[in-house]
């Protein structure tokens, strides 16, 4: 692990006295005056931070029995233009969509779920899928060539078949009665975007993780500019934490007054039996990609093992990653404690949670993590790098520096050899990761939709 | 009526960031500087200005008369960091005008430890007093205003004359707080008690704005005083009140300045150090058979021993007791004794709800209480493994040699 790149900079690095960076607030905010305010280029940094003061949003409120507002009872059309969609999904994007879709149809609104997928997709009521290469009305003859279709997305020119799904998004036919499109990432902004001009409804656009955060600070231009043209042309961009908002803004130009954070959520489970293991377990899970710096964790774990022989570290996960940070564990001498589990299903993963003793999330950067926010759920107490976004909303864990290897160290092997600590945590984690959840998040949600909707009545 | 002012002067050495990477490492527990750096500010903010204006009281109101409680960890930070704030002390006690007050040298959680460990920490107090400043206390208080039976008879074991205690209504049994009393377990000692309606006024409400009393001048304040039923009334407050809790631009210093002279023209109050009041005859006896401090609203100790982190922190350093007598090292000895400091228990209260938590993360110095228990843990493994590395053979108690 190279020394902390200067443009990553850790925004919540340093002592707790260091000012706040500037909030971003969600749900509606006083400070939307569009047309007063200057752009993004014409501000000064003073600007900035007087504005971003108005936008106070300290911690997500406490939980109430979620109760939309009467002007939101109005039932909705949602077009999602998404990607991955559960059981097939690899990060935290296809969750959120899965559970937006869940509230969303629940609270009595239509999705329309465009993907460039063809299935199979976790079904959900009151949601239609519609992907390229799906029989025509009335016809048998795909509409576009299965080309698009997953496989051969991962196979042929990524470039084409982005611009296929993004054509194929905007000339979607049957969709007059929407209310709102809403786009995931960047795989289908410019489509996106087309598709909601033509429609004549808002455009939200929902940002999980940045391409400079994928890419460790080095972007691949065709992506990012993706990004940039749908934060531009969003009526509206949610991000997934305070962390990644700020990002938006620095980075891509967003303007506060059209940014809210709306945070990921767990589903609550009942409380996960603990399963009995001759081994305490230091879970690291996720996908193996540099972001996720698995390093970080197997040099703390080389500093803890040989004080705890009968402690294991496992890796659960996939990704580019993964032959590197093997020959890495046997460099470190730490073969015979780590073990790489590879890709794990849904079953394994509850066990592997049910299991642990620690959970480790050494993210670079971690625009959201939702991993860490279903281990808390599971009761297991979490190290989490300061660099993500579930540390805005959770007190009950240790969130430090993700290069501070010695600090890692130390917070394993406290964690593994104080039982009170272990407890103690796990059940306030447990507390913080419940306190809001999805039905509150989507609340929030459809609060955007709603006042871009009272937006355009009020224009016409 | 007799006002009972008594001002409390304490500052734990906070322990540093110890890892448990640093088990055996040899580094020091105490930040020693973080400690006097912080110090220097309170000093500046607090310490000077109020002593300033409390020796000018003294001068200008002869029967101004307050009393004092100082600990081993405030003299020992004063004596590095600001030598100048333990001079003005020393002046004050000469002049007369203060009474001293005995405690835990090491503002400790002693009196759950078996004996002789609260004996021992008391008379290292005592000995400190009288070499710092000549002085010697009559009137005993445990760390957080500790108070129950078996506390009364260990005040009277040791010869003091009274206890301070808050003036709690579960104690009173409908009482006023405003009378002498003694304790039930041991009749001579007396009890003096604290108002904690009139304390909290100035400790608390002073600089709310949201006070129905918002602003409180010394005038007014004083009319409360002299309007008040009864023989005493006990002002028992942090000395960080003036200056620090509320900063001086609250206008604190100037209402501690101002309330002798509003007090010297309302003939109904006479000012009494706690020496003092020991004239006014008991009107009857308190009693409580379980701990009660002026800590939070329930006044138990559930601020330093309220959760499962501080009780296994309290009970893994008491278990060390035994070894570390054992080891008979003083080195070890000290360094024990100053983990047994309230402070580092308070540190670990996990935030509940309410004004109590709002208080206990204002006084913390970590981040989280799980930060300040791992890292008061680590310090107390450290401080146990060379506990037993010391110890004669035979007598680890079968426990396992340092890693």
């Amino acid at each position: 692990m190279s020394a902390p790149r200067k443009e990553l900079d850790p925004v919540r690095k340093g002592p707790a006295k260091t000012p706040a960076p500037p909030p971003v607030a969600p749900g509606p905010v006083d400070g939307a005056r569009p047309d007063r305010a200057p752009s993004p280029a014409t501000r000064s940094p003073e600007e900035w931070e007087s504005l971003s003061k108005d936008l106070t949003w300290s911690r997500p409120p406490q939980r109430t029995a979620p109760t939309p507002d009467p002007a939101l009872a109005r039932r909705m059309h949602v077009v999602m233009v998404g990607w991955e969609f559960p059981p097939h999904h690899t990060g935290g994007l296809g969750v959120h969509c899965l559970e937006l879709c869940r509230e969303l149809t629940r609270m009595g609104h239509r999705v329309t779920f465009l993907t460039p997928f063809p299935g199979p997709f976790t079904p959900v009521a009151g949601v239609t899928f519609r992907h390229p290469g799906e029989p025509a009305a009335g016809g048998r003859v795909p509409e576009y060539p299965l080309a698009y279709a997953a496989g051969e997305l991962a196979r042929g020119s990524t470039a084409e078949a982005i611009e296929g799904y993004d054509a194929w998004v905007a000339s979607r036919e049957g969709l007059a009665d929407a209310s709102v499109v809403h786009v995931h990432d960047w795989f289908g902004t410019i489509g996106g975007a087309a598709l909601a001009r033509r429609l004549g409804c808002p455009m939200v656009l929902t940002i999980h993780s940045t391409e400079y955060d994928r890419s460790l600070g080095h972007p691949a231009e065709s992506l990012r500019s993706r990004e940039e043209y749908g934060i531009r042309q969003a009526d509206m961009t949610i991000a997934v934490s305070q962390h990644l908002a700020r990002q938006l803004i620095e980075r891509y130009g967003a303007r506060p007054e059209r940014l809210r954070v709306v945070y990921n959520a767990v589903r609550p489970t009942a409380r996960l039996e603990p399963v009995a293991s001759a081994n305490r377990t230091v879970l690291c899970l996720g996908r193996l990609t540099a972001t996720k710096n698995v390093d970080t964790f197997l040099r703390a774990a080389a500093r803890v093992a040989p004080a705890f022989p009968d402690a294991l570290f496992v890796v659960a996960g996939e990704g580019p990653e993964y032959p590197r940070l093997i020959d890495l564990a046997v460099h470190l001498g730490v073969g015979d404690q780590v073990l790489f589990l590879g890709h794990v299903t849904e079953e394994e993963r509850l066990s592997l949670l049910a299991s642990a003793s620690v959970f480790v999330l050494p993210s670079v950067v971690e625009p959201f993590g939702i991993a860490a926010l279903e281990a808390m759920a599971a009761g297991v107490p979490v190290i989490l790098s300061r660099t993500s976004g579930v540390a805005e909303i959770a007190s009950n864990v240790f969130a430090i520096d993700f290069w501070d290897v010695e600090e890692f160290a130390s917070r394993i092997a406290e964690l593994l050899v104080y039982p009170v600590l272990r407890g103690t945590m796990g059940e306030g984690g447990r507390a913080d990761a419940l306190r809001d959840g999805w039905a509150e998040r989507v609340v929030q949600t459809v609060g955007v939709y709603a006042e871009l909707l009272a937006k355009q009545r009020s224009r016409t | 009526m007799k006002v009972v002012l008594y001002l409390h002067l304490h500052q734990p050495w906070r322990l540093a960031r110890f890892r448990y990477m640093d088990l055996g490492s040899g580094r020091p527990y105490i930040d020693r500087e973080r400690n006097l750096a912080i110090f220097r500010g309170i000093a500046e903010r607090a310490y000077r200005p109020a002593l300033d204006r409390l020796t000018a009281a003294t001068e200008a109101f002869p029967e101004f008369r307050f009393s004092l409680s100082i600990t081993g960890s405030f003299v020992e930070q004063a004596a590095a960091a600001a030598p100048d704030v333990l001079e003005r002390l020393q002046r004050l006690v000469r002049s007369g005008h203060v009474a001293l007050v005995g405690e835990t040298y090491y503002h400790s959680l002693a009196f759950l430890l078996p004996p002789p460990e609260l004996a021992e920490e008391v008379d290292r107090h005592a000995r400190m007093l009288a070499d710092q400043f000549g002085g010697h206390a009559k009137v005993l208080r445990m760390t957080e205003l500790a108070f129950s039976d078996d506390l009364a008879r260990f005040a009277e074991s040791r010869k003091y004359a009274a206890m301070l205690a808050e003036g709690w209504e579960g104690m009173l049994e409908g009482r006023s707080a405003n009378h002498m009393y003694c304790a039930a377990s041991a009749p001579t000692v007396r009890m003096l008690l604290r108002n904690y309606r009139l304390s909290d006024d100035i400790g608390f409400r002073f600089s709310s704005k949201e006070w129905s009393e918002y602003p409180l001048l010394a005038e007014k304040y004083v009319r409360w005083l002299g309007d008040s039923p009864g023989e005493m009334i006990g002002l028992f407050l942090d000395f960080e009140t003036f200056g620090e809790h509320h900063h001086a631009d609250t206008g604190i210093l100037d209402f501690l300045s101002a309330l002798p002279r509003a007090a010297s023209v309302d003939r109904r109050l006479s000012w009494a150090t706690v020496d003092d009041a020991l004239e006014l005859e008991p009107v009857g006896a308190v009693s409580s058979p379980v701990t009660v401090s002026w800590a939070d609203a329930k006044r138990d100790l559930g601020a330093w021993l309220g959760n499962d982190l501080q009780r296994s922190a309290f009970e893994a350093a008491k278990k060390l007791g035994t070894l570390v007598r054992a080891a008979g090292d003083p080195t070890l000895l000290e360094e024990w004794r100053w983990m047994l400091t309230s402070d580092h228990f308070y540190y670990m209260y996990v935030s509940g709800h309410g004004a109590d938590a709002d208080v206990h993360r204002y006084f913390s110095s970590y981040g989280t209480p799980y930060d300040a228990y791992a890292n008061y843990m680590n310090a107390l493994t450290d401080l146990r493994q060379r506990t037993v590395a010391c110890l004669p053979t035979g007598e680890s108690g079968g426990r396992s040699a340092p890693r």
